[in-house]
């Protein structure tokens, strides 16, 4: 699903017309379902996508958690049934082969035992897993015999997985659904568990093929250790040298007491359900980390994924700016669905899109400049900015000459050791306009001082235009940064409006639909700056900037109209120039996006200086 | 887990034949140190090598935490911090593995060194450009640091400047170092000798202040 908003002519009329109109447009709101309970007002603005879509926006889709483990089960189950394997066994082959399909067909088809070894899902043959190095009590983990289990079908449609071929009767296939348990045979020696020496009769044993047993308590420790520390989701035997990968139901055995098994502390057991949860979405995570085409929202405890096919190559970034959502809000992807409080769920940072570029780690809207842009703004904002800062705010420049000063102690008369200029370090304006007062400089806005700082701008060109960009697009983040106090006050606003006047709930949203706007606009401004400075000097980037400043004067009204006082006589006039406004503003911000995106296409932009991936400036120029 | 480690503490201590060794550092179980002579038939041989042991919360499930006190010429020992790339230290752990058996797992490492997978990348590229003088300079570290019983012609007497910089290198001491107690008056043989019988390593490992080796260097 798309969440850009799109307008077409009837919903264009809706903003000219009257408040008659709205009722006519909330069948409209019918298109998209899914949106009704989380933001059903919005869906007045809001027009589904319907085939077209702008030349700045990108197709994908969002996918939950079990989608993506639907896909999941769907290539495993291919492999089941090409294979003729367990799904757990399937599932072992395809992560050990990145969750590549065709190579792991083609390796399996070449030599099935030997990736089955590979990815640790047979003991290799013959079965001499490397006995660990150590005397005493170890020694009982060798002797530990452990029981036969009923043979299976599968044997027979899967015969590379017999561990040996001196052992015919042992099942060679992993289970789902068997318990992993060895029961030990009664006449043996006591079991010791090799890892915590407990040798309690009544010790719970588990092993894999390769009859590595361990207790049941070291093995819990050592899967939660794994997953919860180690994010590891192929998890080796515990045994020294087993390359044994523990396969999922085994896992979910140990984690996940079976129905009917003697309660145990609850608070473990949540936790080890906790931790199988974990795995279960570490399993998910290694799918879409192999997948180019999906990604991870990078959103904190959000679990969804986006599948963008056509970002997926790294050369189609300098084209196109992959930006997406998963269609979540908030934190943790769920959107609180307490009604009693819609209007703080849905406004502020907390209930904002999870938006993130799909090219680049850069976790927030970036257009409309392309992934490499950003990447090397951001870069030169980090490296350039503290100096920068550090020289703004500790010097300043002699109005004669424009040596720059440090001021290092002593009082505000300062004498230009190069000019021998005297002039006030507070006004920067001429120390003989000061008189006597001279530790308190009560002349800040003479004119002299307003001169002498304008003087000192027109110096250190590069820093200067690099720093013009730099403040507004740091500007435009402080307001960003800023909008939820805004979301704060237009919400009290709202309220007074509804207490003030005759309007509904519903009729107040407007200035909702507004701050969201001037906030998204702020976002795209904020990048424009960031292209504008890397973009070569010509007709397309004085068009560029005309844009720009249609957009910037836009946003810059409407936050005004925004801010101005609520009086009940003027709401009606209000309503309208706001919402004209947002449309407007709505408009010019498509137009800076579209005429951008197009630009990347036809690759109109020419830049000042070497971008990855598009010619050099020099050669383009010719 | 403690008492794991205590086990295996006791079965070290009952076990005479390997010559390994675990004793406390501090008061603290989770602390200890480890020290085993240096393989037969390497030039680690008749060495006695320490190594700083510290015990994770999660063990045996995470791997202990293991680097040489005692400095060791080795391609997967680092000559500056004693940090150790042995593979059962990381990925390849097992929860079975003990401290025992790690040590003598280091003990093979020094029998057998991986220079293609290394820690010290000079050291690597002296094994593997020149193995007899590798085996030179890990003879002198053993003897200088671990105690052992040296090349068999002796024949090194610090005289000259240029002889006594080789040595700091030699000596795997950093120049800087020996500089800065030269600079305080100190002869430099004399520095290099106190650098090296302290074990000195910069911020180093066992913590020695710049007061005890200039207690030492006006002995």
């Amino acid at each position: 699903m798309s969440s850009d908003y799109e307008f077409s002519d009837d919903d264009g009329d809706y903003y000219v017309d009257d408040e008659d109109m709205i009722d006519g447009t909330q069948d409209e709101s019918g298109q998209s379902d899914d949106d009704m309970d989380m933001d059903a007002y919005g869906d007045d603005f809001k027009v589904v996508p319907k085939g077209k879509r702008k030349s700045y926006e990108v197709d994908y889709d969002s996918l939950s958690q079990s989608a993506v483990e639907k896909l999941i089960n769907d290539d495993v189950e291919h492999i089941c049934g090409i294979f003729g394997v367990d799904a757990s066994i399937a599932s072992l082959l395809l992560r050990y082969m990145s969750w590549n399909k065709e190579r792991l067909i083609e390796k399996y088809m070449d030599n099935p035992s030997a990736i089955t070894v590979a990815a640790g899902i047979t003991v290799p043959e013959p079965p001499s897993p490397s006995a660990p190095i150590r005397s005493g009590p170890s020694s009982a983990t060798q002797t530990t015999p452990t029981a036969r289990r009923p043979t299976r079908s599968s044997t027979s449609k899967f015969p590379s997985f017999g561990s040996s071929k001196s052992t015919p009767s042992k099942t060679p296939s992993i289970s789902p659904a068997q318990p992993f348990a060895t029961p030990r045979a009664a006449k043996s020696e006591p079991f010791v568990c090799p890892i915590c020496f407990d040798d309690s009769p009544t010790l719970r044993t588990l092993s894999l093929d390769c009859k590595h047993a361990f207790c049941s308590g070291c093995w819990t420790a050592y899967l939660s250790s794994k997953i919860r520390d180690e994010a590891e989701h192929a998890i080796r035997c515990m045994a020294e040298g087993c390359a044994l990968v523990t396969p999922d139901p085994f896992i979910q055995s140990v984690l996940v007491p079976e129905p009917g098994a003697p309660a145990g502390d609850p608070a473990e057991e949540a936790e080890n359900a906790a931790t199988w949860a974990r795995f279960q979405e570490l399993v998910v995570r290694h799918f879409v980390a192999s997948n180019p085409n999906l990604k991870y929202c990078p959103y904190p405890s959000c679990t969804n994924t986006v599948s963008c096919p056509s970002a997926a190559l790294k050369a189609s970034l300098i084209t196109v700016v992959p930006t997406v959502s998963c269609g979540a809000r908030g934190v943790g992807g769920q959107m609180s669905q307490s009604q009693s409080q819609p209007a703080q769920s849905s406004l502020g940072v907390a209930g904002r899109e999870h938006r993130f570029c799909f090219g680049c780690p850069i976790e927030s809207d970036h257009r409309p400049v392309v992934c490499g842009v950003a990447r090397m703004w951001l870069k030169k904002c980090r490296d350039d900015s503290e100096t920068a800062n550090w020289i703004k705010s500790n010097t300043k420049e002699c109005t004669m000459c424009q040596s720059t000063i440090e001021k290092n102690g002593g009082c505000n008369h300062m004498t230009c050791k190069k000019c021998k200029h005297e002039f006030c370090w507070v006004c920067m304006g001429p120390w003989s306009e000061h008189g006597t007062a001279w530790y308190s400089c009560n002349r800040y806005d003479e004119k002299g001082g307003v001169d002498a700082r304008d003087a000192q701008s027109k110096s250190r060109a590069s820093l200067e235009r690099y720093l013009h960009y730099y403040n507004r697009w740091a500007n435009h983040e402080q307001s960003a940064k800023l909008s939820l106090d805004l979301y704060a006050k237009t919400e009290k606003k709202m309220e007074d409006m509804q207490i003030t006047s005759a309007l509904t709930w519903i009729e107040v949203q407007f200035m909702k639909k507004a701050v969201e706007e001037v906030d998204k606009c702020r976002m795209t401004l904020k990048w424009t700056y960031a292209m504008a400075y890397y973009l070569a000097k010509g007709n397309e980037k004085d068009l560029f900037e005309d844009n720009q400043r249609d957009l910037e004067k836009a946003v810059e009204d409407l936050s005004e109209l925004l801010e101005s006082p609520i009086e009940a006589e003027n709401i009606p006039a209000l309503r309208q120039k706001v919402t004209d406004k947002t449309v407007y503003v709505q408009k010019r911000n498509e137009i800076v996006l579209e005429d951008t995106a197009t630009g990347f296409l036809d690759s109109r932009w020419k830049w000042n200086v070497t971008v990855d991936g598009f010619d050099d400036p020099e050669k383009s120029d010719n | 887990m403690v008492a794991n480690s205590t086990v295996w503490h006791i079965d070290c201590k009952n076990d005479k034949t390997s010559n390994i060794r675990i004793d406390l550092i501090d008061e603290s179980p989770f602390h200890l140190k480890g020290s085993f002579p240096g393989p037969e038939g390497t030039p680690y041989q008749g060495g006695h090598f320490e190594v700083d042991i510290v015990i994770p919360e999660s063990y045996p499930f995470q791997p202990v935490k293991m680097k040489f006190i005692t400095k060791v010429y080795h391609p997967n020992v680092s000559s500056a911090s004693g940090a150790i790339c042995l593979d059962i230290l990381k990925d390849a752990w097992s929860p079975v593995l003990t401290l025992k058996s790690t040590l003598i797992s280091l003990q093979s490492l020094l029998c057998s060194p991986e220079p293609n997978d290394p820690q010290d990348a000079e050291v690597a590229k002296h094994y593997t450009t020149s193995k007899n003088s590798f085996d030179d300079t890990a003879v002198y570290w053993t003897q200088i640091y671990a105690g052992g019983p040296g090349p068999k012609e002796k024949g090194q007497n610090a005289g000259s400047k240029s002889e006594a910089r080789d040595e700091v290198a030699m000596a795997g001491l950093e120049k800087a170092h020996v500089d800065k107690f030269e600079s305080l008056g100190f002869s430099r043989s004399k520095v290099i000798d106190v650098l090296r019988r302290l074990n000195y390593r910069g911020a180093n490992v066992a913590k020695l202040t710049d007061d005890r080796i200039v207690e030492e260097l006006l002995k």
